[in-house]
C-alpha cells in the first residue's frame, strides 16, 4: 500500500498541477494574510474606542447617582471582533456589531437591536472577499477532484491498473493507496499555504493571536482536511465508474459547479424567497398597540391616585413599558433570525455551505455569533438590572420606587462595583452548534468512500 | 467540404454525454433561479407600488402648506420602482436606495436616497445570483470543455492527419470547428432564453416592452461574444499543449482563475472602499457656506422692525439636517410651518412673515445650489472613482467584462440607477421653478393652510423612463468591443500556433 501512495506521490508531485496549485493557492493566502494585517488593527482599534467610550458613560452615570444607572443603562454594547476574521468573513460588513441601550425619554432604558447595515453608499462592485471559506471551498475543492479525476480511470487507460491489480495486491489496499496518495499531494501546497499565511499573520506586531485562537485554527484546519477528502472521495467514486478520465472530469466539474457554486445561493434564495416577511411596519404595529393599551390602562390610574401612590403607579409603568418594548424588539429579532437560520438550514446539503457554517462557526463569526452576542447581551442586561435592585434595597434612605426619579436612591455607586459587559465565546459551545454539521460532513465522507469502494470492487478492468 | 467538417464537428459535440448533462444542470439552474428572480422582482414591484401610494398618501394628510411638504418629516417623496431586467443582472438595483426626498434645500443624488423594502435585511448575508451569474459560471465551463480536445484530440487520434490530407487550408479547419462549437453552445443558451421567457410570461406583473427584447438581445450578444472568448481560449490551450490530459487541466486552471479567483483576489488586494475620509475638507466648506446664510438670515430678521420682536418664532420652526458621510449640512431655522389657523394676534405679522419667506425660499436655493457644487465633485471622488477603479480593475478578467457589459444592457449599472437620480434633479429643478412662476415663496400658504391646503395635483408630477436603448448600447459597447477584439486577437494567435504547427 504504501508503495502505491508513494507512486501516486511522486506522479503528483512532479505534474503540472501540483506547480499550478502551488503557487495558486500561495497567491491566495498571501492575499489574505496581507488584507487580514491591513484591516484587522483598523477593526480592533475602533472596538476599542466605541468600548471605552461607552465605559466612560458608564462610570458618569454611576458617579452621579443610582438612579441615572438604572434610568439610562448600561450604554451601547459592542460585539468583539473576532481574530480570526481571516478564516470566515461571515458577512460581518453586513451584521450590525452593536445592540443599542436607549433611554427611554423619561422611562427605562431597554435594548434595541439596529437592523443590518446594508452599505447603500458603495456603488462599487460586489465581490467576496477572499477568505479560507473561500480559499477552501471553492479552490481547494477543485483541486482536489483535479488531482483525483484520472486516479483510476486514467491507468485504466493505461493499461497500468491491470498490471498493478496482477500483483497479489487487494483492491481496497490499491483504493487507499491512491487516496492516501492524493491526500498527500493536495494536503502539501494547502499546508505550504496555510503556513505561509500563518507566519504572516502572527509576526506581524499588530495582530495577536491567543492560544485559543490556535485551538479553534487546528479545528479549523481538521474540518478543512476532512472537507478535502470528500472531494477526493467524489472523485475516485467517478472515477471509478467512468471508462474515460476527460468524461470523468466533465461529470465532476458539473457536479462540483452545481453543489459548490450555485447551490447554496439558489436554495437559500428559494428558501428566502417564499418565506413569509413581517416588515418594520408591521412590527412597529404591533409595538405600538401593546404601548397604547398599557396606555390607556394606566392614565386611568393616574387621575385616581394621590401622591405616593402616583408616584408608584408611574414607575410601574415605566417599568412595564420597558419591559414590552425590550420583549418586542427581542422577539422581532429572533423571528428575523430564525428566518434566516432556516434558509440556512435548507443549503446544508451543500458540502460548501456546511463548510462555511463550520467556518464561521469556530471563527466566530456570521450569524450564529451574532445571535450568541445578542444573548450575551440580554443576560448581562439582566445581571445589570438585578444590580440595580440589589443597590437600591441596600440604600435605607430610598423610598424604593422604580423607575421615578423621587423614589430612588441619589446616592453615588462606586463604578468598580458595576457589572461590565463582557462578550465571551466559549468553544465548547461552539463546538455544540457545530456538532450536527461536522456530523453531516463525516457522513457524507464516509458514504462516498464506501461508494467509491463499492465501485472499485465491482469494476471491471 | 467547409460544411461537411462543421456537420462533423456539430455531431461529435452534440452527442456526447457531458454536452446533455451540461444542458440538463444549466437548465435546472436557470429555471430555479428565473422562478426565485421573479418572485423577488415581483416582491419589490409591489412594495414600489406600496411605497407611492403611502407617499402620496403621506403628503395629502400630512403636508397642509408648502413648506412642510419641503422640509417636514412627512413630505414630498419620489420613488425608485425596480427594474425588471434585473433578473438577468441584479447589478445595483437591489442594493441602492430607493426612496429619495425632494426639497429645495438640497440636490438629491444616491448617497441621500433612502430604502422602502418592507424584507429582512439579514438576508443579504446571504449571497444571491441572477441568470448573468449562471451563464458566466456554467456557458463558461461548457466552452471550454467542448475546446480543450479540439485540437489536441485529434492530433492524438491521428485524424487530423487524415483532414488534412484532403485539399483544405488550416484556417479553413478551424473556421469549422469554430463554427461547429459555437452553434452547439447557442442551444443551451438558447433554450435557457426560451424557458426564461414561458416563466416571464407566467407573471401577471412583469410587461416587457419592445426595448426590453432589444435589451436583453444585447445581453445575449454579450454572451456570445463571452462564450466564444472562452471556447478561443481553450482552443488555443488545445493546440498549444497538444495533449488533451494536459489542456484538460490548464483549461481548468484557467477557468478557475479568470471566473472565480481574480475578480475576488483583486478587489481583496487592492481596497476599493469608499475614501471617507477625504471628506471632511468638502463637508467643512459645505458646513460654512450655511452658516453664512444662516448669519445672512439672522441679519434679515434684525433688520426687520417686526420679526426681530421675537414672538413669532414659536410657530414658524426648521430643520438641522447633518450628515457628514453624504455631505449634507443644513441649519435652517424659521424655514417651515403648518400652521392650522392664524389668530388675530398674529394677523399683523402675516406680510412681515411673507415678505422674510420672499427672500429667505430663493435664498436657501441658492446656498444649496451653491454646495451643490462643491458636493457634486466631492461625492465624485469619494464613492464614485472607488468604485470605477474597482470596476476597471476586474475588467482584466473576461467575466468582469461580461458582467459590466451586460449590466449595462439591462440598465442596472451605475449609470442606469444615476439615470433615476438625474431625473429626481430634474424634477426638483421643476418644482422650484414652479415655486418662483406663482412665487409660492412669497405666498401665504407657504407656511400657512388657514386658508385652504394646498392642491397637490396641480404642482408638476414626476415621471421616470428609463433610459433608451440607444443609450444603453452606447454604454455597453466599449466593454463589447473589448470582447470582440480579445476574440479575434485569439483566433489569430490560434490561427498562427495552429499553422505553424506539425501534424
Amino acid at each position: 500500500m504504501w508503495h502505491i501512495t508513494k507512486r501516486e506521490l511522486y506522479n503528483n508531485l512532479n505534474s503540472l498541477r501540483f506547480a499550478l496549485t502551488t503557487v495558486l493557492l500561495l497567491a491566495l493566502m498571501v492575499t489574505n494574510a496581507v488584507r487580514h494585517i491591513r484591516e484587522h488593527p483598523k477593526r480592533v482599534q475602533k472596538y476599542h474606542d466605541a468600548v471605552t467610550a461607552s465605559m466612560n458613560q458608564l462610570t458618569a452615570r454611576a458617579d452621579a447617582s443610582l438612579y441615572a444607572l438604572a434610568h439610562e443603562g448600561p450604554g451601547t454594547l459592542y460585539k468583539k471582533p473576532s481574530p480570526l476574521h481571516f478564516c470566515a468573513a461571515g458577512g460581518e460588513t453586513l451584521l450590525p456589531d452593536r445592540v443599542d441601550a436607549p433611554s427611554g425619554g423619561r422611562g427605562f432604558w431597554s435594548l434595541k437591536y439596529p437592523d443590518a447595515n446594508i452599505n447603500m453608499k458603495n456603488v462599487g462592485p460586489d465581490v467576496s472577499q477572499i477568505d479560507w471559506t473561500f480559499i477552501i471551498g471553492y479552490v481547494l475543492s477543485l483541486i482536489a477532484l483535479l488531482f483525483t479525476f484520472d486516479a483510476i480511470s486514467g491507468e485504466r487507460e493505461h493499461g497500468t491498473l491491470r498490471l498493478t491489480l496482477a500483483n497479489a495486491i487487494p483492491r481496497h489496499t490499491v483504493l487507499i493507496g491512491k487516496f492516501l496518495g492524493a491526500l498527500i499531494s493536495t494536503t502539501i501546497p494547502f499546508m505550504l499555504a496555510v503556513l505561509v499565511n500563518l507566519l504572516m499573520i502572527s509576526t506581524a506586531s499588530e495582530v495577536h493571536l491567543n492560544t485559543e485562537a490556535w485551538g479553534r485554527l487546528g479545528i479549523i484546519l481538521f474540518i478543512a482536511l476532512l472537507y478535502t477528502c470528500l472531494f477526493l472521495a467524489l472523485g475516485l467514486l467517478v472515477s471509478a465508474r467512468v471508462q474515460r478520465s476527460a468524461v470523468s472530469l466533465v461529470i465532476l466539474l458539473l457536479a462540483w459547479v452545481t453543489f459548490v457554486v450555485f447551490m447554496p445561493s439558489t436554495l437559500a434564495s428559494l428558501a428566502s424567497g417564499f418565506s413569509s416577511s413581517m416588515s418594520r411596519h408591521e412590527y412597529f404595529d404591533r409595538y405600538g398597540q401593546s404601548y397604547h393599551k398599557l396606555r390607556r390602562t394606566w392614565r386611568y390610574a393616574w387621575y385616581q391616585s394621590n401622591d405616593e401612590e402616583m408616584l408608584r403607579i408611574r414607575g410601574e409603568w415605566h417599568t412595564k413599558i420597558a419591559v414590552r418594548g425590550e420583549r418586542v424588539a427581542g422577539e422581532y429579532l429572533t423571528f428575523k433570525i430564525n428566518q434566516v437560520q432556516r434558509a440556512r438550514a435548507i443549503t446544508r446539503i451543500s458540502p460548501a455551505a456546511l463548510l462555511q457554517h463550520l467556518l464561521e462557526a469556530f471563527a466566530g463569526t456570521g450569524l450564529d455569533r451574532y445571535q450568541q452576542f445578542t444573548e450575551n447581551a440580554q443576560r448581562y442586561a439582566r445581571e445589570y438590572r438585578e444590580f440595580v435592585v440589589d443597590m437600591e434595597r441596600g440604600d435605607p434612605d430610598s423610598r424604593h420606587i422604580m423607575g421615578v426619579r423621587e423614589g430612588m436612591s441619589q446616592k453615588p455607586v462606586n463604578p468598580e462595583a458595576v457589572p461590565r459587559f463582557e462578550d465571551t465565546r466559549n468553544i465548547s459551545k461552539d463546538f455544540n452548534t457545530a456538532a450536527m454539521e461536522l456530523l453531516l460532513l463525516t457522513l457524507f465522507v464516509v458514504i462516498l468512500l464506501a461508494g467509491a469502494y463499492l465501485a472499485f470492487v465491482r469494476v471491471e478492468i | 467540404m467547409f460544411l461537411t467538417l462543421i456537420r462533423r464537428e456539430l455531431l461529435d459535440n452534440l452527442m456526447t454525454f457531458r454536452f446533455a448533462a451540461a444542458v440538463v444542470i444549466m437548465l435546472l439552474l436557470v429555471v430555479a433561479n428565473t422562478v426565485v428572480l421573479i418572485n423577488d422582482y415581483e416582491q419589490r414591484l409591489a412594495d414600489y407600488n406600496t411605497a407611492v401610494k403611502t407617499h402620496r398618501q403621506e403628503l395629502w394628510q400630512e403636508s397642509k402648506t408648502y413648506s412642510y411638504a419641503m422640509l417636514g418629516s412627512w413630505g414630498m417623496h419620489v420613488d425608485r420602482p425596480p427594474n425588471p431586467l434585473s433578473i438577468f443582472n441584479t447589478g445595483l438595483d437591489k442594493r441602492l436606495g430607493n426612496k429619495i426626498r425632494v426639497s429645495h434645500t438640497f440636490t438629491p443624488t444616491i448617497w441621500d436616497a433612502k430604502k422602502y423594502a418592507a424584507d429582512n435585511p439579514l438576508f443579504n448575508i446571504l449571497t444571491s445570483i441572477d441568470i448573468v451569474l449562471i451563464f458566466q459560471g456554467i456557458l463558461s465551463l461548457l466552452a471550454l470543455i467542448f475546446a480543450y480536445d479540439a485540437i489536441a484530440g485529434e492530433y492524438e487520434h491521428g485524424t487530423l492527419r487524415l483532414v488534412l490530407t484532403h485539399p483544405v487550408g488550416r484556417g479553413v479547419i478551424l473556421l469549422a470547428k469554430y463554427i461547429g462549437a459555437m452553434v452547439c453552445l447557442l442551444v443551451p443558451l438558447v433554450m435557457s432564453l426560451l424557458l426564461m421567457f414561458i416563466l416571464l410570461t407566467t407573471s401577471a406583473m412583469i410587461s416587457l416592452n419592445t426595448d426590453d427584447f432589444l435589451r436583453i438581445g444585447g445581453i445575449v450578444l454579450t454572451s456570445l461574444a463571452y462564450l466564444s472568448l472562452f471556447y478561443l481560449i481553450g482552443m488555443l490551450i488545445s493546440a498549444i499543449t497538444r495533449r488533451t490530459s494536459t489542456a484538460l487541466i490548464l483549461s481548468m486552471f484557467v477557468w478557475g482563475f479568470l471566473v472565480l479567483v481574480y475578480p475576488n483576489i483583486i478587489l481583496t488586494a487592492v481596497d476599493t472602499a469608499p475614501r471617507t475620509d477625504t471628506e471632511s475638507a468638502a463637508y467643512h466648506q459645505v458646513k460654512r457656506i450655511w452658516e453664512e446664510f444662516e448669519r445672512e438670515s439672522e441679519q434679515f430678521l434684525r433688520n426687520d422692525p417686526v420679526l426681530s420682536a421675537e414672538g413669532w418664532g414659536n410657530y414658524i420652526y426648521g430643520a438641522i439636517s447633518d450628515v457628514p458621510s453624504r455631505l449634507v449640512f443644513h441649519s435652517i431655522r424659521r424655514a417651515s410651518s403648518d400652521l392650522e389657523t392664524i389668530d388675530a394676534e398674529f394677523e399683523p405679522y402675516v406680510p412681515h412673515v411673507q415678505n422674510y419667506f420672499r427672500s429667505f425660499g430663493p435664498l436657501t436655493v441658492n446656498t444649496a445650489e451653491r454646495t451643490w457644487l462643491i458636493r457634486k465633485p466631492a461625492l465624485e471622488t469619494i464613492y464614485v472613482q472607488p468604485a470605477n477603479r474597482g470596476r476597471m480593475l476586474l475588467k482584466f478578467s473576461p467575466a468582469g467584462l461580461y458582467d459590466t457589459a451586460t449590466e449595462a444592457w439591462a440598465g442596472t449599472d451605475l449609470n442606469g440607477i444615476q439615470d433615476f437620480f438625474t431625473a429626481a434633479q430634474r424634477y426638483r429643478q421643476a418644482i422650484i421653478n414652479y415655486f418662483h412662476d406663482e412665487k409660492i415663496f412669497a405666498s401665504r400658504q407657504w407656511f400657512s393652510a388657514d386658508q385652504r391646503a394646498v392642491d397637490w395635483d396641480t404642482l408638476p408630477q414626476f415621471s421616470f423612463q428609463r433610459s433608451d436603448i440607444g443609450i444603453n448600447a452606447k454604454r455597453a459597447v466599449s466593454d463589447l468591443f473589448l470582447l470582440f477584439m480579445m476574440n479575434v486577437f485569439l483566433f489569430i494567435a490560434i490561427f498562427l500556433v495552429f499553422i505553424k504547427s506539425e501534424v
